[in-house]
């Protein structure tokens, strides 16, 4: 028997994850142009949320994830009303330490208020697999990359089709000029930012199913979305699912086929971020002038 | 002119305190300075790389890569304590270069990004080579060698006054306005003959050397080192922490900050050291007061005072014209 169809079914269950992760990250980043280094601590959030609401009253992750994502999306705009705002024309390192100072905060308040312990979220479904031949389907990843996928969609068709979607990505593109047609651009960067928010909860809640929540858990999981990003350039979404699935089977390739290789593909990330940095400045797909 | 004199004196005589406390202080306000003068030297680090537009997410990195090498060079080559420090700045003076080499180009965001990337990237190589490093497990330094606590501080104190001195000095020269010079915009900067790659190599290695140390230093302290303590966020944060308390691209702000973050700890571990993650907490809190609402820091806030104190009469008129709108 060989390896290659789990490897294969692990990389895209993974890199379904990795898509809204990135996803949600990049958002706010490629309206905003400012790196929310909090974004991981957004998922953390998410995945407590899901944790309590599972441990305290028996709800499903999944039946509560609109209600999980509302809160998460008025919690991003409270956030940048209240700090991010100040911050939009200062110059890039007051608007990174910002990010860096809040990120610190949530996290710490989450280890005094719940302790370092790391817990995870066990509703039936993330217990059982499915087996075809050789391979092996936890029911967990595969609905994680399901939800995942659908919010995606979701994401896009309403970044094409809708008023606001549009507008937001008219402020992506160029904020003056989107200023001239009448848009809200600081409107947009709130909703933008908002959004972001939500989609990290989101994120929180589908891996809090998957891998163990600990308050400790976002910062990890920012970096990899800064390293799709990086591969991906700005701007790009068809660009942010490739980075996506290239992270996804580089790490779980790292962790099948190399020795030792699950601790290695930690720095897989870190290696790509590098790599990239180093040949393409601006990303795969994105273009030298943002 | 006052002011001036009045902090050459000021800095004069802290230095001097400094270099003393290893003698005649008691044991815990030692302990206390060792870690000041350790904070002092990489926030002084990190404020020279600040200065030249290179913001660093990635300073646990160069004090970690300092650990490491002066861990090594004690456990398999038995070199004694002062060369391992040298050893253990090369090692960060190396990863500089690398560093400044590989970002080329990079500013500002993608800079940072590269930094956190390459801090996290050898901590994942210190936890994966295990016969080097001891791996997840972490190794003790050979006892043996141990200078004694005094050499230990002393060179700590040493360290800040030197680079502390340093950092002066640069001040000091032409090398300042070529910073500051590419610091606002790297490309005119060019156009004034500054050769930015050169500056950029040349202050990413004093600057990782100068942080190689600290960490260099503190494992003689400490005596154990694995990744999780040689590359934890916390020294980034606190590299950041102290500058921009204190003043930011200012000579001053660092040491000043410095001070404050000191104490700061020092009253949040006294009073709530026993809450997991308190002391943290407290610290992004300042941070993201200082970000938002003090963003010259101490200094700033200093500098204003003395400003107002030395034209008393017709003071703030900055004031005046906008009441009258």
């Amino acid at each position: 028997m060989s390896l290659l169809p789990q490897f294969l079914i692990d990389s895209i269950l993974l890199g379904g994850l990795y898509t809204l992760m990135a996803i949600g990250f990049a958002l706010a980043f490629g309206v905003t142009r400012i790196i929310n280094f909090a974004h991981g601590e957004f998922i953390m959030l998410g995945a407590y949320a899901a944790f309590w609401l599972f441990t305290g009253w028996g709800l499903d992750p999944l039946a509560v994830m609109p209600a999980v994502i509302v809160l998460g999306f008025a919690c991003g705009w409270l956030l940048f009303k209240a700090f991010i705002e100040r911050v939009l024309t200062a110059p890039n390192i007051n608007q990174i330490l910002l990010t860096f100072a809040i990120g610190l905060v949530i996290q710490h308040i989450a280890v005094i208020l719940w302790s370092g312990n790391s817990r995870s979220t066990t509703p039936e479904y993330a217990l059982k697999a499915l087996t075809i031949g050789d391979a092996f389907i936890p029911y967990g990843r595969l609905i994680g990359c399901g939800v995942a996928v659908l919010l995606v969609a979701m994401l896009i068709a309403w970044l094409k089709w809708a008023e606001d979607g549009r507008a937001v990505r008219a402020v992506a593109q160029n904020s003056d000029a989107a200023t001239l047609m009448g848009i809200n651009v600081k409107g947009i960067y709130a909703l933008s930012f908002a959004l972001s928010s939500a989609l990290g909860v989101a994120t929180g809640v589908v891996v809090s199913f998957i891998i163990t929540v600990t308050p400790f858990m976002g910062f990890p999981m920012l970096v990899k979305a800064v390293a799709i990003v990086i591969v991906a350039g700005m701007g790009s979404i068809v660009g942010m699912v490739v980075g996506a699935f290239v992270l996804a089977f580089a790490e779980t390739g790292f962790a099948y086929y190399v020795a030792e290789g699950s601790g290695w593909a930690e720095g897989v990330a870190f290696v790509l971020i590098t790599a990239i940095l180093i040949i393409r400045p601006y990303g795969l797909f994105g273009d030298a002038e943002a | 002119m006052r002011p001036e004199l009045f902090l050459r004196w000021a800095g004069f005589v802290l230095a001097i305190a400094v270099l003393a406390v290893p003698f005649i202080g008691s044991p815990s306000l030692a302990d206390l300075t060792f870690r000041t003068c350790t904070l002092a030297i990489i926030a002084i680090s990190w404020n020279m790389m600040a200065g030249a537009g290179l913001i660093s997410l990635g300073h646990s990195g160069f004090w970690g890569v300092g650990s490491y090498v002066a861990i090594l060079c004690a456990n398999h080559f038995g070199i004694p304590f002062l060369p391992s420090l040298v050893f253990g700045m090369l090692g960060g003076a190396v990863i500089g270069a690398g560093l400044a080499l590989i970002t080329g180009r990079l500013r500002g965001i993608y800079f940072a990004v590269a930094t956190l990337a390459m801090s996290e990237g050898l901590r994942v190589i210190a936890v994966m080579l295990p016969d080097l490093t001891g791996g997840a497990q972490g190794a003790y330094l050979n006892s043996a060698l141990f200078p004694g606590a005094l050499a230990v501080n002393i060179a700590a104190s040493f360290g800040a006054v030197v680079t502390a001195c340093l950092s002066w000095y640069i001040g000091r020269t032409r090398y300042h306005y070529a910073f500051r010079a590419m610091r606002a915009n790297e490309r005119a900067s060019q156009m004034l003959g500054i050769h930015p790659m050169l500056y950029r190599v040349s202050i990413v290695i004093v600057s990782g050397a100068m942080a190689s140390y600290a960490g260099a230093v503190s494992v003689w302290y400490g005596g154990y080192l694995d990744p999780g303590v040689a590359f934890n966020l916390h020294i980034t944060l606190m590299a950041q922490i102290a500058p921009i308390l204190g003043g930011i691209y200012t000579l001053t702000g660092p040491i000043l900050g410095t001070l404050a973050a000191a104490g700061l700890g020092e009253v949040t571990r006294q009073w709530l050291g026993h809450v997991e993650g308190v002391s943290l907490l407290v610290f992004g809190v300042t941070l993201a007061i200082c970000v938002l609402y003090l963003p010259k820091g101490i200094q700033g806030g200093v500098d204003r005072l003395f400003r107002s104190v030395a034209k008393a009469p017709p003071a703030d008129d900055s004031t005046p014209t906008r009441t009258t709108r």
